[in-house]
């Protein structure tokens, strides 16, 4: 039990001493999550979307592939986009890998099957007749879009924040594509792990609790909206 | 103005509606009845194009209506549906709806003001949809579709949820609405009275299937299997009824089929019922006669003609003999 408390002891003099390198760890998480979190909520809520309400030859397929890929282990994920962006692979040329954005992408690859499966059961979930009042009521399928999703907001909210916490929890690709470099494209999870096995409690200590205080600013944000947005 | 023609409509491989032909002419009230699964949401939801026939066509003033209408054809024809849901926000809000998506934001409060007091619904403007009861509700669903001045207006059961006070604001609106513009209006519904008392035209759906008959001698039966004539249990009567069909079926006698007499006639009819006549009522067109009455628990409707009415000099309470032949019974 001391170590813990000499841990606890040790995360709150760096967060309250504002170390920079803790705090370099933790805006760099920001980033990444942020970016990748919108970039998965802007593909994938309109393709959850489609999968929901259109009737296509090939929908059964699509939406048993996209409910498939949340199960991805993400080292394999991680894995395979290593070798797509390593020197010799297919978009070795961008020169993006040990870089936040080949993190970016992978979290992306992670997040999207999140949004788009996730968005699919929210939007079936909104009573067909939201729809088919729309259109008789003349709405185009921009507006017809438009009401179904408000109807769906408190799901959707959720949607959005299972994305940001798959995003922002995840270490597989961060740790294999991004390389962990200090300063550079060390993340918050990459850095628990690292401080961990180097013995280095407090430090790991310190990082986790950022971690779960962002996930909980979050999760707050997102209550407060679904508040504002009720009936 | 919008009719159906030759339209087959499944639901995976069942027919739920079979229709030659039914129109709405502009400038008509026509209502639709029939029991529960008759077809009638099915019919309106064809109508609303919403959805496109199986098979055949939707017209629109003549003109075929492609299976993916354009939104500006969409707008013409306006359903409210029998369990009606509001959009988010208050009735205001769902009032502006329609004349937003038409881009008419602008017109909306002259409009909307004057369909909210038409309908009841002045005090109720600020209110959301948790705020209100089943009645208001479908009142408010009635007054959106009525603000965005459809050409074509489908109501599923709009009295369903609504007092008779209500039912009456609700139709009188209608009629209003009617005087101002040739708008043609369908009503599906359960309540006869309100069909008769409103409606131009009365149409009855049994099984997808336009009947001839008026809706009271439509019964749903249960026919053994077997061939020829056939009983089928209806109240406390025996119905003789000619047919191969067994099973459940609907079964419909057209009252131009039934006889109607003092005491019971020498003919070859197989179904010989007596009873009183419980009501009389002149047909629309002034031609003839409804008369009802009660034959063992059942009510049956037979058509004569205003002459042969006052031969016999019928009035409520008169006994009756009602006749007609096993093979004048329709099966759906």
């Amino acid at each position: 039990m001391d170590f813990l408390a000499e841990g606890f002891r040790r995360a709150w003099d760096l967060l309250v001493g504002g170390d920079a390198e803790v705090y370099g760890i933790a805006l760099l998480t920001l980033r990444v999550a942020v970016v990748a979190t919108t970039i998965s909520c802007v593909l994938g809520l309109p393709l959850g979307y489609f999968l929901a309400t259109r009737r296509f030859w090939g929908r059964r397929a699509a939406l048993t592939m996209v409910n498939t890929a949340l199960a991805f282990p993400t080292v394999v994920v991680g894995l395979l986009l290593y070798g797509l962006l390593s020197r010799r692979g297919l978009l070795g040329d961008l020169g993006w890998l040990y870089t936040w954005q080949a993190i970016v992408v992978g979290d992306v690859l992670l997040a999207l099957p999140i949004a788009a499966a996730l968005s699919a059961a929210a939007i079936q979930g909104v009573d067909p007749r939201i729809r088919r009042t729309a259109e008789t009521l003349g709405a185009g399928s921009w507006l017809t879009a438009w009401t179904v999703t408000r109807e769906a907001r408190f799901a959707l909210a959720a949607v959005i924040t299972a994305a940001f916490g798959q995003v922002v929890a995840e270490i597989g690709t961060a740790m294999i594509v991004g390389g962990n470099i200090r300063g550079s494209t060390r993340t918050l999870t990459t850095a628990v792990a690292l401080y961990t096995s180097q013995g280095d409690f407090g430090l790991a200590l310190a990082l986790g609790l950022i971690l779960l205080v962002l996930a909980l600013l979050v999760n707050v944000a997102l209550q407060v909206l679904q508040g504002r947005g009720s009936d | 103005m919008i009719e159906l023609r030759g339209v087959r409509h499944r639901y995976q491989a069942r027919v739920v509606l079979d229709l030659e032909h039914f129109s709405v002419p502009r400038g008509a009230l026509i209502s639709v009845v029939g029991h529960n699964g008759a077809g009638k949401s099915t019919l309106l939801r064809l109508l609303a194009l919403l959805e496109p026939p199986t098979e055949g066509q939707v017209l629109l003033d003549g003109k075929v209506v492609p299976k993916r209408p354009a939104a500006a054809l969409r707008r013409r024809v306006t359903l409210v549906e029998q369990r009606p849901i509001l959009f988010r926000g208050t009735v205001h809000d769902n009032l502006c709806f329609g004349l937003e998506a038409r881009g008419m934001g602008s017109a909306a409060k002259g409009i909307v003001a004057d369909v909210a007091e038409q309908l009841g619904l002045t005090t109720l403007l600020g209110r959301r949809r948790h705020e209100l009861s089943d009645g208001e509700v479908q009142r408010v669903a009635v007054a959106r579709a009525l603000a965005v001045r459809p050409d074509v207006l489908l109501l599923d059961e709009p009295a369903s949820s609504a007092d008779r006070a209500a039912a009456g604001a609700l139709y009188r609106a209608l009629v209003r609405e009617r005087a101002e513009r040739p708008i043609a209006v369908c009503v599906a519904s359960h309540q006869l009275e309100d069909a008769y008392r409103w409606a131009d035209d009365i149409r009855a759906l049994a099984e997808g299937r336009l009947s001839p008959v008026t809706p009271e001698n439509l019964f749903r039966v249960e026919l053994a299997p077997g061939e020829g004539v056939k009983q089928a249990r209806v109240g406390d009567i025996d119905i003789a009824v000619m047919t191969d069909r067994s099973g459940p079926v609907v079964v419909a006698v057209p009252p131009t089929d039934i006889f109607v007499s003092r005491e019971p006639l020498a003919s070859s009819a197989r179904n010989v019922f007596k009873g009183r006549v419980t009501a009389m009522a002149i047909e629309r067109r002034g031609a003839g006669v409804h008369v009802r009455a009660d034959v063992g628990g059942v009510e049956l409707v037979a058509a004569i003609t205003a002459e042969a009415a006052r031969d016999l000099a019928l009035a409520p309470g008169s006994p009756v003999v009602f006749s007609f032949k096993a093979t004048a019974v329709q099966v759906f």
